[in-house]
């Protein structure tokens, strides 16, 4: 296929963490307000003039500052983070939102701001304690907290205007680069899609990592490029799948995926499309406020959720996934040193095979995958048993043992 | 050439090979505190035999059990004058305690007696609780049994025999959990994969306490024990007024779930009692602490924060608790009164982080190698606010404040800050001379801020030896490489000589 439009104008802006667009946005007058995890809602932080940055490292290279200070059993992404800080990479940022939800992920913002790491005089932050289950007065603290400790020093610290028609602008406008990231998701459905997996990692993360108004336009125009795209005459694709995991921001690993022909039908991990790329309904008979913390906490998929509804449901959406995207299986991936997907990868890696009857691979990968060699094989490895397993199915009277006997 | 403490051990087991001689009155009373253990234990295997034998038989961790006389001296090594009375007597009790609660246990589990309709009502009356969750709510059913689910085949092993964690930490790994995961929640569910928790309760509250691993740890439990299960979420951010409603509901949510499960209806009056016997129980560590800031502290080490975490958790708000608490208090304000120190002192240190439970007697040893006295540690520092009795609803507050308090998590939990002011507050406060700080080398949450103690140190210019650990996992870093690091810094660092050259390095790999 011809390459997308503006394809390379995306990579670039997702060589660094402050881009072109974020750089542009700052220099006219809007607040940057950085972030790292689904709890904090995106939305929110674009009220007003503030726009959100979801926080990424790219080009990582050695993290021993940070294995110093936050030891080398601390998850990649938190260690990338505290080194790019350290290294003056984040000075670009105004405020920083984060979630007491997952303890190494808020230590990031506890140690920069401990170390003074932002050279940004008006540099503030927001830490929320949020709930691990639903509840009625666990809706009302996660409101309260969102608008104490990010709302409140927002609007009386750099004068962002965060009032109830300043939250359904900004969901407007959310909802409008998630009709875009929806029609593109239907086009994954295809047998011989017209986007490729690497194509769909890069067009989520700089639609996270970049100011919403001034990516929207670049993703119209993208949209209306795919539209009109012709995908290959022959589909070279070997398995669909699933990914399914943690905080990803390197493209690179739906890269090693493609090379190995395994296609991404859909993704639940951080930074990907679900949750995150579903436009949010609001009422006009309740305060948008509620409705956005109540949308961003049901549906929140991490595994930090432990109430027996939320485990079930996060499985049933995968098989729904899987189902609705027509993959073969599903990847699991962890992050190394990540207690929550740790423990989430070991369970459903096994229980969506065996309850479920989806083909399951669960793995582990350092914060940037480029180059692994290792992801690769376990990748070719895991496409080869999808493909054996259908060839199974689709010829069970085969018997493969007396093949493998034959030595074909 | 006098001979040594180690001496007296037989090489990679460090069983000894006499008991210690501490002087005819101390080792008198030790000698008889220990007779009084092996009658508690006596008449507990005397009361069920057929059942205690066929849990030895059933679970592997109950082997550990059958070490506790050898734990308890290990934990008293060195010990004399109110040190040793007070370690012997909280042991004891301890001991008591926990057999009583083993027998009703056993006599419940549908492991050891499938099919029984005996077991089934006694069931029927069993409140099982996340270890990490104080027993206190139970108190509002004085009909119940209120059992810290993991307390009793996890917790108490790990410290008791330093290989009962390896089985069941391998058993998690080969299910595919990854081995950098704390070994706390690891062995739990070790424990669950091997089915090797007894079959008890009628219903099951479970927690995030105290960090991401044991929520998640949660999630493979649950689906091994199948009881009905409700999760109490306790907030994180404590110190704030904002969160405390929160914490407010989740109880009353939890009450209300135990109500439903038990058929029962709470007694508040019977928890206002037994919140009122544990602010005494507090008032009594409260003097304890004030004691160690003396010249002259009498009562410190493992058996101190042991029975204090014990106390917070399983038997708080319990009489029996509290008369011990008075007995042993009584013992050390004499020694204190008295102004006699029975052992050298060089140093005062503040032990922080969590403690090694495979290597429970590392005070002792401390003490008796380089004179380094453990005069306050992080982990008996917790739920130390008195709860206001006087309404319902000040009561849930307080016990609300309890929880998000609870050991471990009120230094852990609430922000960076809690864990490392609060440090350089005890500093001051116990007039310290160094820190030993546990590199938990699992935990996320502390090694994530190791720089700001480390720098916070170096600003202040406060001695700090890091000492590498694994929390329960001897195979990642054996006692010895943990003595190693304290040596290390001791001849490097303090310049000092050990009291006790025997000390400095021996083979106990194999010990319990």
């Amino acid at each position: 296929m011809k390459d997308l439009k503006h394809i390379h104008l995306y990579e670039a802006l997702l060589e660094q963490t402050a881009n072109d667009l974020v750089r542009a946005e700052k220099d006219a007058g809007g607040i940057a307000v950085g972030y790292t995890c689904y709890y904090i809602p995106e939305v929110l932080l674009n009220c007003g003039k503030a726009f959100s940055v979801r926080l990424r490292a790219p080009k990582t290279g050695s993290l021993d500052i940070s294995q110093y200070y936050m030891s080398s059993f601390i998850c990649g992404y938190t260690r990338a983070l505290f080194e790019r800080a350290f290294e003056g990479g984040m000075n670009f940022l105004d405020f920083y939102a984060s979630s007491d939800t997952c303890q190494q992920m808020v230590r990031v913002v506890e140690n920069i701001r401990d170390l003074g790491l932002i050279d940004n005089p008006r540099f503030g932050w927001g830490i929320i304690d949020a709930p691990l289950k639903i509840s009625p007065h666990g809706n009302k603290l996660y409101i309260e907290q969102v608008r104490e400790h990010l709302l409140r020093p927002l609007a009386e610290n750099y004068g962002v205007d965060v009032s109830d028609e300043a939250i359904r602008a900004a969901v407007r406008e959310h909802n409008e680069l998630c009709a875009i990231f929806e029609e593109i998701s239907e086009l994954r459905k295809a047998d011989n899609p017209r986007i490729t997996p690497r194509e769909f990692h890069i067009l989520s993360l700089v639609s996270y990592a970049s100011p919403t108004a001034r990516i929207l336009p670049y993703l119209r125009e993208t949209l209306e490029d795919l539209r009109a795209r012709e995908a290959d005459p022959v589909s070279h694709w070997r398995a669909r799948v699933v990914v399914v995991g943690s905080e990803l921001d390197d493209y690179d690993f739906s890269e090693i995926l493609e090379n190995c022909r395994c296609y991404i039908a859909a993704d639940r991990y951080c930074f990907g499309a679900y949750p995150g790329r579903q436009q949010i309904p609001l009422r006009n008979d309740e305060p948008a406020l509620d409705q956005v913390c109540r949308w961003y906490l049901e549906t929140n998929q991490c595994p930090r959720f432990m109430s027996q509804d939320k485990i079930k449901g996060r499985r049933e959406l995968i098989r729904d996934l899987a189902r609705e995207y027509r993959a073969d299986g599903v990847v699991i991936e962890q992050a190394k040193f990540c207690d929550f997907w740790g423990y989430e990868r070991t369970l459903n890696t096994q229980v969506l095979q065996e309850e479920y009857g989806l083909p399951t691979q669960g793995i582990d990968r350092e914060y940037v995958v480029r180059g692994s060699g290792q992801l690769a094989t376990r990748i070719q490895a895991f496409v080869e048993s999808i493909e054996f397993k259908k060839m199974q199915k689709d010829h069970p009277d085969h018997d493969s043992t007396a093949e493998e006997g034959t030595g074909r | 050439m006098k001979k040594g403490a180690a001496d007296n051990l037989i090489k990679g087991t460090a069983i000894e090979r006499h008991r210690e001689w501490r002087g005819l009155r101390d080792t008198t009373y030790d000698y008889l505190q220990w007779c009084r253990l092996w009658g508690i234990l006596i008449k507990w295997a005397a009361s069920h035999p057929v059942q205690n034998v066929k849990a030895v038989f059933r679970y592997r961790w109950m082997f550990s059990y059958l070490t506790v006389p050898s734990f308890f001296d290990r934990i008293c090594s060195g010990q004399r004058g109110a040190g040793l009375r007070g370690a012997r007597n909280n042991l004891n009790y301890l001991a008591s305690d926990v057999t009583g609660t083993l027998t009703t246990i056993f006599s419940a589990d549908m492991h050891l007696h499938p099919g029984s309709k005996r077991a089934e009502e006694l069931n029927k009356r069993i409140i099982c609780l996340d270890e990490l969750l104080p027993a206190l709510l139970g108190k509002g059913f004085p009909d119940c049994k209120t059992i810290l689910f993991q307390e009793y085949p996890m917790y108490l092993p790990s410290l008791i025999n330093q290989h009962s964690p390896v089985h069941y930490i391998e058993q998690s790994e080969i299910y595919g959990l990854p081995a950098d995961v704390c070994p706390l929640p690891s062995f739990e569910a070790g424990l669950a994969i091997e089915d090797d928790f007894p079959k008890i309760g009628c219903c099951m509250l479970t927690s995030n306490m105290p960090c991401d691993g044991s929520i998640m740890t949660s999630m493979i439990q649950d689906r091994r024990i199948g009881l009905p299960s409700q999760v109490l979420n306790v907030p994180l951010r404590w110190k704030e007024d904002e969160v405390q409603d929160y914490a407010v509901q989740e109880i009353l949510s939890a009450i209300g779930f135990l109500e439903e499960q038990t058929g029962l209806k709470y007694d508040w009056d019977a928890l206002k009692q037994a919140c009122e016997v544990w602010n005494e129980q507090n008032k009594a560590k409260f003097e304890k602490w004030e004691m160690n800031r003396t010249e002259i502290p009498p009562h410190t080490g493992s058996t101190v924060w042991l029975y204090r975490i014990f106390e917070h958790q399983a038997v708080c708000g319990d009489p029996k608790a509290l008369a011990n608490d008075r007995k042993v208090n009584r013992i050390l304000a004499r020694q204190v009164a008295a102004g006699k120190c029975p052992k050298t002192i060089r140093h005062r240190a503040i032990i922080w982080n969590t403690p090694a439970n495979n290597y429970a007697n590392f005070n002792n040893w401390l003490l008796d190698c380089w004179g380094i006295e453990s005069v306050c540690e992080m982990i008996d520092l917790h739920g130390a606010e008195l709860i206001d009795t006087s309404t319902r609803e000040s009561m849930l507050r307080g016990l609300a404040n309890m929880y998000q308090t609870s050991t471990m998590r009120a230094h852990t939990k609430g922000g960076s800050e809690v864990m490392i002011d609060a440090l350089w507050e005890k500093y001051e406060e116990y007039d310290a001379d160094m820190i030993l700080m546990f590199d938990q080398i699992s935990c996320k949450g502390v090694g994530a801020i190791n720089g700001l103690f480390e720098e916070g140190a170096q600003r202040r210019g406060i001695p700090m030896c890091r000492v590498r650990q694994d929390l329960m996992d001897p195979t990642s870093i054996s006692r010895r490489e943990m003595r190693g690091d304290v040596n290390v810094f001791m001849q490097a660092v303090m310049n000092e000589t050990p009291l006790d050259l025997s000390l400095v390095d021996f083979d106990d790999d194999e010990s319990w």
